[in-house]
């Protein structure tokens, strides 16, 4: 103050000064006072203008100050705010107002620093930011790669914002790798079910995702790969199942096999692995490569083996049985019913068609059944066998008694004697012993109601033949007994007369050894002169001869059909050489067809005809009710349909128009077209037909009729005059 | 129709508007040329699928045939011959006809154009004589019938007509046929194609049939010639028969195609009598077949042929297929001699 005050007083004292001089000038000049007067007044005038001036001037630099220091404090308000601190009042907190200018001074740092602080906190923004960002998109897929750059929301750097978008960057870490123990979760039991399942796990994961594939760097861990992956394993895990269930299904079978065929247990040991799963449930199967194809395929193949076996076996005993059966039936002197039957069936068992155990079990039946009716023929067939017994018997001893020579004495008489002297008791006791077998065989046809077969035949029907053929017997013996008395007596007579004895006839055939007669069906039929029948050998040849005959014809026949069909079908082309066969064929068609001359179809004509009226009468005519007589004059017709496509030829005639050897079976169809289409002569050519003729007939091309071309009068003339 | 690119082949942009009456593909190149209904005459690049020049005629254009590769001749049914520059754009009629010019052949033997017409001629033209009719006419060839398809190897012409006519014509001697003969089938004539080694031809009829014939006239030659039913369809017992359109010969291989109403295309071993193959149906009738010159690729028009009259009928279309070897190669004999 003191400094400004001597300037000021030096221009006070140059003001009185200059006023002093300017009242010395105007004193000098005579100035009037008013004139100086009004002098004066300017004076004061302009220097208050530049008082005014200068005042003005810093008020306006004052509110200017003003201004900036309400701009300042108004950022920084804008700072705290956003950054979410308490506003700094500066104004309050330092009471004391100094001037404008040390107020400005003291908000510009601190404007600086909340600055500073603020670029900070948004930078720690952006990073955090962009690490939720990172992380997301690994976890939702990179599906937003693009904002590369993350957008701060400049509003709100609150410190709290920035705890809360830590607190998210955390659970996202959290999620991260609560995922990435999924993916491996995952991944490892993909990798057991691979290994179970005998699958590339490394080709599997890599399709899933590639980044899975390799053993290091980071996994992908988004929701899709985590869906496809869970996929992948429902998938592995439902194929798991089917083989497992595939696997335990011939483990079953295995098992069976082996219990039915006492496979050895070294054998058995190498697939004890699958065995022993075999009421596993899904996560016990863990071993490697268990449910692999390979493998599955490797016991499928046991499988098969030993039910190749075991229908081997099984055919076995199913012949045994069938044999058994046979033998039994031999033996009660059944016949095995419907043998042919059988046969069948052992075919189909061996085609595979019918379960061997099926065939079995009726076997077993009928064995079970043959034996029960064996029981209840026991006794009838005891008497039965005694019966053919004495009948042998009876038979020797005729032979024996034919035998001249029995008496004489040699080696085995006596046995023979002796055995003579048995038959004879036997052969009193026949007549006996087939009443009483035939009483019980009524006795035993009526408690079953079925006839008593012996080796097929009705044993009753046997014991009739016998009885006759026993009297029959009886009848010529006793005639020959008689003749033998007569030439006995005529013997006598001459041996009277003559006084000699014709020695006995020796006849060498008759002669028999004893171990000859001794049985045997020959034998037995013999005696019987053919009443017993030999037992009925089932006939096998033809029976298998005719039952695979009849597929096979069938299949023959088939095959027939086949080549017909081929025939019939095939692409390639149907050929025959024209003009050799097209004259056979005339002849063939000549029944039913005209003159050639007169059905020369395609020659010209002159007059003009409306091709589309003809074509119409034509369609609305029925071809069925076109009679001989009518087809010429239909002919001109059919020329111009055929220039319609899809006319639809009956395939009857379609054969007739082949130029085939084939002979065609003209009539059948009266579709009026066949006989339209048989060929014309081939050697002649329509050149000079009468116009009268022809005029009927003419045809035109598509392009003609589309042209609306048409032959003129003048163009035939034209023509024909050249021709 | 675009749906099964892969079966049917790629279908050429910017088809005909109208029925396409024949499609060829060029001797030098794989440039397309179509003539059709629509009174255009087409130039495509098959390969690259584009557009190369397009002619607008007086009429509907029944065929057409390349020169070389940049001319070509077109058959009209207005009764011109007209003769195409594609790199200029220009045509010129070479001349004319009494009657619509059902087809035309350009002979690389004789340096000849030859045309059928509906008014049962055949006309001989020398393309050089580029101005007036009088100077380019070489001749003409009355036919017992309106000329329906004509076919060309060497020096062999033959000619399909109405009324079943084929005529054998020597092109050093035109004054008369070779060999007259009645078609061996027994319906109107649709198509008729020479085997490329120049022993025969096969003819297709309306009746879904194709007749394979030999120019030797011995029996044994004769013997060789037999005829075989294709393009029907049994339906309960009963056939129905599509004329057969187009046939067209693989230019390696011998084998041939057919392409019938039934909107098939069959491929044939002529030798072995044998199908070798049959591309899946197209939306409607095959109207033409063309191979490529290296029958690599298989150009074929879908197309109404016309034969129901005027009704609505699929879009025409032209697809280009690729040829696999499978498909045309003689299966069972290795010898790939045709017709021999």
């Amino acid at each position: 103050m003191s400094n400004g005050q001597s300037p000021f007083l030096q221009m006070e004292s140059a003001c009185g000064s200059l006023l002093h001089e300017l009242q010395i000038i105007w004193d000098e000049i005579g100035e009037s006072d008013a004139e100086r007067e009004r002098m004066l007044l300017e004076l004061e005038q302009e220097c208050l203008e530049i008082y005014r001036r200068k005042v003005d001037r810093a008020n306006t630099s004052r509110a200017q100050l003003r201004q900036s220091i309400a701009d300042a404090e108004a950022e920084l308000a804008a700072i705290c705010s956003t950054m979410g601190e308490r506003p700094l009042h500066i104004r309050q907190s330092d009471q004391i107002p100094g001037s404008l200018k040390a107020e400005l001074g003291a908000i510009l740092p601190k404007i600086e620093e909340l600055r500073k602080r603020k670029y900070d906190r948004k930078n720690q923004f952006t990073e955090v930011l962009e690490q939720i960002q990172s992380l997301e998109s690994e976890i939702y897929g990179s599906s937003e790669n693009t904002s590369t750059d993350t957008v701060v929301d400049e509003t709100d750097l609150s410190l709290r914002k920035l705890e809360e978008l830590h607190r998210e960057l955390q659970e996202l870490h959290k999620e991260k790798s609560e995922r990435l123990k999924q993916v491996l979760d995952h991944m490892n039991s993909l990798n057991s079910l691979c290994s179970v399942l005998g699958l590339d796990f490394k080709q599997i994961v890599s399709e899933v995702h590639p980044s899975l594939g390799e053993t290091e760097g980071s996994k992908d861990i988004s929701s899709d790969t985590i869906e496809q992956l869970e996929v992948a394993i429902l998938r592995l895990r439902k194929l798991k199942l089917q083989r497992m269930q595939r696997l335990q299904d011939l483990a079953a079978s295995l098992l069976e096999l082996w219990n039915l065929m006492d496979t050895p247990i070294e054998e058995q040991q190498i697939f004890q692995k699958a065995t022993c799963n075999l009421v596993a449930s899904e996560d016990e199967i863990t071993d490697p490569d268990m449910l692999s194809m390979n493998y599955i395929n490797y016991v499928e193949a046991e499988v098969s083996r030993l039910e190749e076996l075991k229908a081997s076996k099984m055919k076995e005993i199913v012949l045994k049985k069938k044999s058994e059966l046979e033998d039994i039936c031999r033996k009660m002197h059944l016949i095995p019913e419907s043998d042919s039957a059988m046969d069948i069936a052992i075919d189909a068992i061996e085609s595979g068609a019918v379960d061997a155990a099926y065939v079995l079990e009726k076997i077993e039946l009928q064995i079970a059944e043959v034996k029960e009716e064996a029981l209840s023929r026991k006794e009838i067939l005891e008497k039965v066998e005694k019966w053919i017994a004495a009948c042998e018997e009876e038979s020797w001893l005729e032979e024996y008694n034919r035998d001249e020579n029995r008496y004489n004495a040699g080696r085995g008489t006596h046995l023979n004697l002796k055995r003579a002297e048995k038959a004879r008791v036997l052969v009193s006791k026949l007549p006996a012993m087939v009443d009483a077998l035939t009483s019980k065989t009524t006795a035993w046809q009526r408690d079953r109601g079925v006839v008593f077969t012996y080796d097929g035949t009705c044993l009753l029907s046997m014991l009739e033949e016998f009885t006759t053929l026993r009297q029959e017997k009886d009848l010529e013996r006793k005639k020959q007994r008689d003749q033998k008395k007569l030439q006995g007596q005529l013997l006598a007579e001459q041996e009277v007369l003559y006084g000699s004895k014709p020695s006995p006839m020796k006849n060498q055939s008759m002669k028999k050894g004893p171990g000859l007669s001794s049985s045997g069906a020959s034998n037995r039929s013999l005696s019987f002169n053919g009443a017993m029948p030999q037992t009925p050998k089932p006939d096998i040849l033809p029976s298998a001869k005719t039952t695979p005959n009849t597929p096979h014809n069938v299949k023959k026949n088939e095959r027939v059909n086949l080549d017909n069909r081929r025939d019939e079908g095939r692409t390639g082309l149907e050929s025959s050489s024209i003009p050799a066969k097209q004259h056979s064929l005339n002849i063939m068609n000549a029944c039913e067809t005209e003159s050639p001359k007169t059905r020369k179809p395609f020659t010209p004509i002159s007059s003009i005809i409306d091709s589309s009226k003809s074509n119409a009468t034509y369609n609305s005519e029925d071809p069925n009710e076109k009679s001989n007589e009518t087809f010429q004059k239909a002919l001109p017709n059919i020329n111009t349909p055929f220039t319609t496509h899809s006319k639809i030829i009956s395939a009857m005639e379609e054969e007739n128009q082949t130029p085939r050897t084939r002979p065609s079976t003209p009539s059948t169809v009266s579709d009026s077209m066949q006989t339209a289409m048989t060929p014309a002569p081939p050697a002649v050519l329509p050149r000079n037909d009468k116009p009268t003729e022809v005029a009927e007939e003419i045809e035109y091309s598509f392009e003609e009729r589309r042209a609306g071309f048409v032959l003129s009068t003048a163009h035939l003339e034209n023509t024909l005059q050249v021709l | 129709m675009t749906a099964a690119p892969q079966s049917t082949g790629r279908e050429l942009t910017g088809p005909p508007t109208d029925g396409i009456s024949n499609i060829r593909f060029s001797n030098h190149s794989d440039n397309l040329l179509v003539s059709s209904w629509d009174k255009s005459v087409r130039l495509y690049d098959a390969s690259a699928n584009a557009l190369r020049g397009e002619f607008m005629h007086g009429g509907a254009v029944l065929d057409c045939c390349f020169h070389d590769d940049s001319s070509g001749f077109t058959a009209c049914a207005d009764h011109t011959v007209r003769r195409l520059v594609f790199n200029y754009g220009r045509e010129d009629i070479l001349g004319r006809h009494d009657a619509p010019v059902r087809c035309v052949e350009y002979s690389y033997a004789t340096g000849q154009v030859i045309t059928g017409s509906w008014d049962k001629t055949l006309k001989c033209w020398d393309p050089r004589g580029a101005s007036g009719q009088e100077r380019s006419l070489i001749g003409t060839y009355t036919q017992p019938e309106r000329v329906y398809s004509l076919s060309l190897v060497g020096n062999r012409l033959v000619v399909a007509t109405a009324g079943r006519h084929v005529n054998v014509y020597d092109l050093r001697n035109m004054s008369q046929p070779e060999q007259r003969r009645e078609s061996s089938l027994k319906y109107q004539t649709r198509c008729v194609r020479c085997y490329p080694n120049g022993t025969g031809y096969a003819l297709s009829s309306v009746e879904g049939r194709v007749a394979m014939e030999f120019f030797d006239l011995s029996e044994a030659g004769q013997s060789k010639k037999y005829a075989f039913k294709c393009h029907r369809k049994s339906e309960a017992g009963r056939d129905i028969v599509y004329p057969v359109n187009a046939i067209a010969f693989h230019p390696i291989y011998g084998t041939f195609a057919t392409g019938g109403c039934d909107g098939y295309v069959n491929v044939w071993d002529g030798n072995n009598k044998k199908r070798l193959y049959q591309y899946p149906k197209y939306p409607t009738s095959i109207a033409a077949l063309s191979f490529s010159r290296d029958g690599r690729l298989l150009a074929v028009a879908s197309s109404y042929t016309y034969e129901e009259g005027d009704k609505p009928h699929e879009p025409d279309a032209i697809f280009v297929r690729s040829v696999n070897e499978v498909e045309v190669k003689p299966k069972p004999k290795v010898l790939p001699n045709p017709g021999t």
